[in-house]
């Protein structure tokens, strides 16, 4: 069992140094993100047995040993769980996986031990399947498929460790193909995942075994029409009751249940189950930890889904019911913070954040005002030389905000952001200075003293330069500004 | 950093004003009542797909913890995260169409700005130090009444302020220079004005060279001219524009064409570090009623 209190660097071995931990580590995020862009990120997990934990030394069986163990069993005789421990063993070693299934009968085998009356045996052999759905080979994880239909049906039982084995082995052989998720589906994977659920809503290891098939479910491209029979199944009600983290249990389940709520699709269900709320106050507090530096915990994992969801919540909620569903949740100031105290130890997650922001502002005005009231926005403005978009970001936000009110525009220059246009439209990127020119036309054009003010911050220079710009789109709004705003005015 | 084909955005701004009386809208108002206002920002939800960019590291942060590759900070000294996703500053870029220079700070920015993009000379893209320079510069290259006058009286003006005096030819200005005010004999800004060479028919590719050596970041230490060529498609058949050599390096106005034909010499003589050339739209020319910057509108297509 993993938890996250626990430091586990099962990453394939034992590494030695923290050198190589590195080395490793930043290689797989390599491929990890290549694999996203090929749009095939698949993760799988093994669930390992505490008793094992200690055996460090342990030599791995080699193949030759799979198929002695195979004969073994298949000769019958009453000792099948002595054949079986070690049998689950060797088949961690990838090629003895491929060597076991094309044994003749393997399967089949394996799947009547599944379902004998044996309990142990049974155990024993949920955990090879286990190990077998583990394997990065697709030709592995289809020779599981007779076992699916028992897996399934064992998901309403009662015996925890059981069920989260099968839960396990369910969700690592869900992205495989194609048609092990269709053959899934039809056996009626979504309506056992949430009897499951129900039944073993207090057992959190078998909860979070439970978010994690589920998130694997819908990793598909087609993930859409898989998730509306989740929410026939009352699945989005169930996951949001998950999301408070234990305190004992630690964040595990609620990670798991949260990527799931970051589904866009869900968003008219989830917000007719208050998710709104309840996901907002969420944030608020993790948020707060964060900003008070407490992330020992691995509190930004759960961060990070939340901020999908609430960001897509807050996208598909209409406007004038917005505050009404926050329920009195105040996001903005939180939301400031989490983006400040982000900006330095996870700047994408800070993004997301100041994506977050963008979409509460957009059309509450309420939110917009309280951005000043609070004496928000000079924190903002510190934010604007980051690149890789989270300028570009945060000044959405605040163009947002220069957007519903002329006094609005006001303030905001009061706080120094025409001093922040003025070196916002020096910069490289052409996002931010397209920007910065429509924020600066708003400032412009709501009062003359701003206009004044401009001019005297040394801003004729830059709109001249910009003047010049390559982009054709660039050149007419600064020429524009200048010709019927600035210079008009003298 | 949006691409447009993951990105579905719902301008719900639009004409609605759904905030009631609080959102004042005067906005669109406003913009629809100027003609030809190109602003176009509105306040817009972003529904992002889910493969979206914005969300690829965070994606990849939870793969990671899947894997068991995720450590957090008060253990063993890892940071989340790998450097190669830490935070950067944005970079400040030169505006000017085809200077290519970018900085790390304002200061380098204002500094590149002023030195070598004021005080340009409209008709032949010539940069000069200083608004005084660039008017004695246009009135004696560029202007035909200075070329008449100038052959029965004395019009070359002493370069240096306060003084005064005037010449018949450049000759004997450089002769006053060098005499009274000790400028050196092979002072920049005083070069004769020769004959033009003949254009050279492959501009473009010379100019697209030595735009890429001249990536680096530039620091305008001493004053070098700024050449401009005309680079775009747009400006090609701009005859006033006249093309130049591609000798960066040719602060000698006089060897004017022969500069053209010998950038190599130049270049020992002068090392200047850095070269550039930016390209005026010729449908943007500072007019009259600009406070700093281009002057001098002869030749100058409307």
């Amino acid at each position: 069992m993993w938890r996250l209190n626990k430091v586990r660097h099962k990453a394939g071995g034992h590494a030695n140094s923290l050198e190589e931990l590195r080395t490793k580590r930043r290689e797989k995020e390599r491929a990890l993100r290549q694999a996203r862009r090929d749009r095939q990120l698949v993760s799988k997990r093994l669930l390992r047995n505490e008793d094992e934990e200690q055996d460090t030394m342990e030599v791995t069986p080699g193949e030759q040993d799979v198929v002695t163990l195979f004969q073994k069993l298949h000769h019958g005789g009453t000792e099948k769980e002595a054949f079986l421990r070690p049998l689950s063993k060797a088949l961690r070693n990838p090629s003895a996986q491929l060597t076991f299934i094309k044994l003749e009968n393997s399967m089949h085998l394996l799947v009547g031990l599944l379902t004998g009356s044996d309990a142990r045996c049974r155990l024993q052999a949920v955990r090879c399947l286990h190990e077998l759905s583990h394997s990065t080979h697709t030709s592995v994880a289809s020779a599981c498929l007779p076992a699916t239909p028992y897996l399934l049906t064992y998901l309403s039982g009662q015996s925890t460790k059981f069920t989260e084995l099968c839960l396990y082995t369910l969700g690592n052989i869900c992205p495989d193909s194609e048609t092990v998720k269709e053959r899934l589906l039809a056996q009626g994977i979504i309506p056992a995942l949430a009897g499951c659920m129900q039944n073993h809503r207090h057992n959190l290891a078998v909860v979070e075994a439970a978010g994690f098939a589920l998130f694997q479910l819908l990793q598909s491209k087609d993930a859409v029409q898989k998730v509306i029979p989740s929410v026939r199944s009352g699945l989005p009600s169930q996951l949001l009751s998950v999301l408070t983290p234990d305190p004992d249990f630690g964040l595990a389940p609620a990670i798991e249940c949260a990527w799931y709520t970051g589904f866009f699709h869900l968003c008219t269900f989830l917000i007719n189950c208050g998710a709104l709320r309840q996901c907002g106050s969420l944030l608020v507090s993790l948020g707060g930890a964060v900003a008070d530096g407490n992330t020992d915990q691995g509190v930004e994992l759960l961060v990070c889904p939340l901020l999908r969801c609430v960001g897509n919540l807050l996208s598909s909620c209409p406007a004038e019911t917005l505050h009404s569903q926050l329920g009195g949740v105040d996001l903005v100031a939180p939301l400031c913070e989490l983006v400040v105290a982000l900006i330095h130890t996870l700047p994408t997650l800070a993004r997301e954040t100041a994506w977050v922001l963008n979409n509460l502002t957009a059309h509450s005005t309420e939110s917009c005002s309280a951005l000043l009231t609070l004496n928000l926005v000079p924190r903002l403005l510190e934010l604007l030389p980051f690149s890789q978009g989270i300028n570009t970001m945060v000044l959405r936000v605040l163009a947002n905000v220069a957007h519903k009110k002329k006094e609005f525009c006001i303030q905001l220059a009061e706080l120094g952001l025409l001093s922040a246009l003025t070196a916002t439209l020096k910069m490289a990127d052409q996002d931010i200075v397209t920007l910065s020119l429509e924020v600066l036309f708003m400032m412009i054009v709501s009062s003359p003293q701003i206009a004044e003010q401009f001019v005297s911050q040394g801003g004729l220079s830059v709109l001249e330069a910009i003047q010049y710009n390559s982009d054709g789109e660039v050149r007419r709004r600064a020429t524009y500004l200048l010709e019927q705003h600035i210079l008009r005015e003298k | 950093m949006l691409q447009p084909d993951l990105l579905q955005l719902m301008a719900m701004g639009g004409s609605q004003t759904r905030n009631g009386d609080e959102e004042e809208g005067f906005r669109e108002a406003a913009e629809q009542q100027e003609e030809g206002n190109p602003f176009t920002f509105n306040p817009q939800l972003l529904r992002l797909h889910r493969d979206h960019e914005l969300f690829e590291d965070g994606d990849v942060f939870r793969h990671m913890y899947l894997q068991d590759l995720f450590m957090s900070e008060a253990e063993d000294d890892i940071s989340p995260l790998p450097p190669d996703l830490f935070l950067s500053v944005s970079e400040f870029g030169c505006h000017i169409s085809g200077c290519r220079a970018v900085f790390s700070t304002l200061d380098e920015y204002e500094h590149h700005y002023n030195s070598l993009h004021r005080h340009v000379c409209c008709s032949c893209r010539r940069s000069l130090p200083s608004a005084r320079l660039l008017d004695i510069h246009i009135q004696e290259w560029h202007d035909s009444l200075f070329t008449i006058l100038a052959q029965k009286q004395d019009m070359y003006l002493c370069l240096v302020e306060g003084c005064g005096q005037k010449f018949r030819t450049s000759q004997q200005r450089k002769d006053h220079l060098i005499r009274l005010h000790k400028y050196p004999p092979d002072f920049r800004f005083d070069k004769n004005r020769k004959e033009k060479g003949t254009r050279e028919a492959s501009r473009e590719q010379r100019t697209n060279t030595t735009m890429e050596a001249a990536d680096d970041v530039c620091r305008s230490e001493g004053v070098c001219e700024v050449m401009c060529s005309v680079e775009s498609n747009q400006l090609e058949q701009e005859e006033s524009m006249e093309t130049h050599a591609s000798s960066e390096e040719a602060a000698q106005f006089e060897d004017f064409s022969a500069s053209a034909q010998t950038p190599e010499t130049n270049t020992e003589q002068l090392k200047p570090k850095y070269s550039y050339r930016f390209v005026v739209p010729k449908t943007v020319c500072f007019g009259h009623g600009s406070v700093r910057g281009f002057r001098g509108q002869r030749g100058r297509r409307k």
